[in-house]
């Protein structure tokens, strides 16, 4: 190999490598965005959640994923594990956007799906869901399922519907099956907020899966191609920026408009929609548009998490339809009103919708079909004591804030046994004979 | 009574604003009854409701965060004790809070074992 090629290479697997690094972050990011928008007693649950989609989906992804994404995608059985070297690193750059789109679906299930359920479907998410997706698009051999349909290319460089509107349409659809958490919804169908438990913990993860960010998008460009791609790279670092700003002031003003007050979680939650709204077209965005999208982005926010909410009665717990699947769609649809350059906006607007539909529709049909099966054989939720005694508890045996009870041996009030797995300290069972 | 019945052990307690602690101290250390326990508690009383808000939609919140004071006097003039912790928690708004006047049995000083008003 040339010194040159070699030293390109080398530079850009480098960069690779420390983006994959900054996007493996963005969990501690989802972690605590998640557990703040949960009460203290699913906190717990929530964490647990996060790590077992990263550990269980990571592993399904390297075994089995890689190789049904290579297979869809027209190139053979490739799974993972029969790569090496670089081929490893490609993997692991695959593997955390992969693992992005699969933990959004926790925050939108949160406070009552079984946790054999979470896991049992992110391991279908790792192994068939997204690697189907990619087959379509990023892992295809030849041009994506769309161009084929269209005859112009899908356009998503960093994942805004590959992985954020997935997983967004993939959340909103197993919490639409799961039901909403108790108490949410009153008989006369009217809901009921049910606020989190820690604000600072919200704000502290959306932060954290900003800074992830810009692994995620400027990490999406290469450095090194033919020339230093400081063009591409200075033009996502610059949308994503400037969407992500956007994003949060336009759920502030619409909160405003709507309440008359600037409500903290729609600004956190809004400069998130901001950064996934931008994240298909960063690199073909102009100066103007990086403001349209992520301000609109931000601004549909509290409308349709209202919608989703008020109209369709669907629970989702910390609004990741909002945030993830109607940002991620509107970012990737306004890809040709906004491009810097000349782009022929009907047949790019056409091949755009026409992936929205296929990753829109393949996603839903599949999770709406397992979570299907879950509830049919009553593995989908808690029982209801379970769900009023917190899922810490009863799925973990564990309280995130304990209060009393350390030191010499626990004994309880009436002298029976302490029960520590969680399945008997139900209320409305007799355990403690 | 263990000891002496000339005494009355007498517990104040006291529900007031949180930041109205510090007066309430001060006021209590005025008359010579500085040892109290601080607890905080949530309450309703003649406060209006206010409205919490989550992701732009208001809910009612009809119990306020407040402080209880206990404080348990024998030397003292509980109508000291009283007036100190009235004068320092009041705004003369609603939620001002109430103080509550309770007969103690007996009081025992753990450190010295020593009982009655002395151990108060």
């Amino acid at each position: 190999m040339a010194p040159l090629q070699a030293s390109t290479e080398a530079l850009n697997y480098t960069w690779v490598l420390v983006v994959s690094f900054l996007i493996f972050f963005m969990h501690a990011g989802f972690a605590m965005l998640e557990a703040g928008q949960v009460r203290s007693k699913n906190v717990a649950n929530q964490l647990t959640k996060n790590l077992l989609t990263w550990s269980v989906g990571v592993a399904v992804f390297f075994l089995i994923g890689s190789g049904i994404a290579s297979l869809a995608g027209g190139g053979g059985w490739g799974a993972a594990y029969s790569a090496s070297g670089l081929g490893w690193i490609d993997w692991l750059y695959g593997a955390v956007f992969a693992m992005t789109g699969a933990t959004i679906v926790s925050g939108a299930v949160a406070g009552r799906a079984k946790l054999r359920a979470y896991v049992a479907y992110t391991f279908l998410l790792a192994a068939v869901i997204y690697p189907v997706v990619i087959a379509m698009t990023w892992s295809s051999t030849g041009p994506g399922l769309v161009e084929v349909i269209t005859g112009t290319a899908f356009t998503d460089f960093a994942g805004g519907m590959i992985v954020h509107g997935m997983g967004g349409i993939a959340g909103l659809t197993a919490a639409a099956i799961l039901g909403p958490r108790l108490g949410r919804y009153n008989d006369d169908g009217s809901a009921n907020v049910i606020p989190g438990h820690s604000m600072t913990f919200a704000v502290l993860g959306t932060l954290i899966l900003a800074f992830g960010w810009y692994g995620f998008n400027v990490g999406t460009s290469a450095i090194y191609s033919d020339g230093f791609l400081a063009e591409q790279l200075g033009r996502v670092a610059m949308t994503t920026t400037i969407a992500m700003a956007c994003g949060a002031m336009g759920a502030a003003a619409v909160a405003w408009y709507k309440t008359g007050k600037v409500d903290t979680l729609y600004v956190a939650n809004g400069l998130l929609a901001g950064l996934v709204g931008i994240t298909a077209i960063p690199h073909t965005t102009s100066v103007w548009g990086a403001f349209v999208v992520g301000g609109l982005a931000g601004a549909q926010l509290p409308i349709v998490f209202s919608f989703v909410e008020k109209t369709l009665k669907i629970d989702d717990v910390c609004a990741v339809f909002p945030v993830h699947g109607s940002a991620g769609v509107l970012g990737t649809l306004l890809y040709p009103f906004v491009a810097a350059g000349n782009v022929a906006i009907a047949s790019a607007f056409i091949a755009q919708l026409v992936g929205v539909v296929l990753i829109g529709g393949w996603t839903l049909t599949a999770t709406a079909i397992i979570w299907y099966v879950f509830k049919m054989t009553g593995q989908a939720r808690v029982s209801r004591s379970h769900e009023q005694e917190g899922l810490d508890v009863s799925e973990h045996g564990v309280e995130t804030y304990p209060e009393f009870g350390s030191g010499q041996d626990t004994v309880v009030a009436d002298g029976g046994e302490v029960r520590t797995d969680g399945g008997t300290v139900d209320m409305t069972e007799d355990d403690n004979e | 009574m263990s000891e002496s019945d000339d005494q009355d052990i007498k517990m104040v307690v006291a529900v007031v604003r949180p930041d109205k602690l510090g007066d309430v101290k001060e006021g209590l250390a005025e008359v010579g009854a500085p040892s109290l326990t601080v607890t905080n508690v949530s309450g309703r009383g003649s406060q209006p409701a206010k409205t919490g808000q989550w992701r732009g939609e208001e809910y009612v919140v009809d119990l306020h965060q407040k402080v209880k004071i206990e404080c348990v006097v024998a030397e003292i003039p509980v109508d000291d004790v009283v007036d100190a912790i009235r004068e320092s928690a009041h705004t003369g708004e609603p939620g001002d809070g109430k103080i509550f006047v309770i007969d103690v049995d007996d009081a025992v000083q753990v450190r010295t074992g020593d009982s009655g008003p002395e151990a108060v």
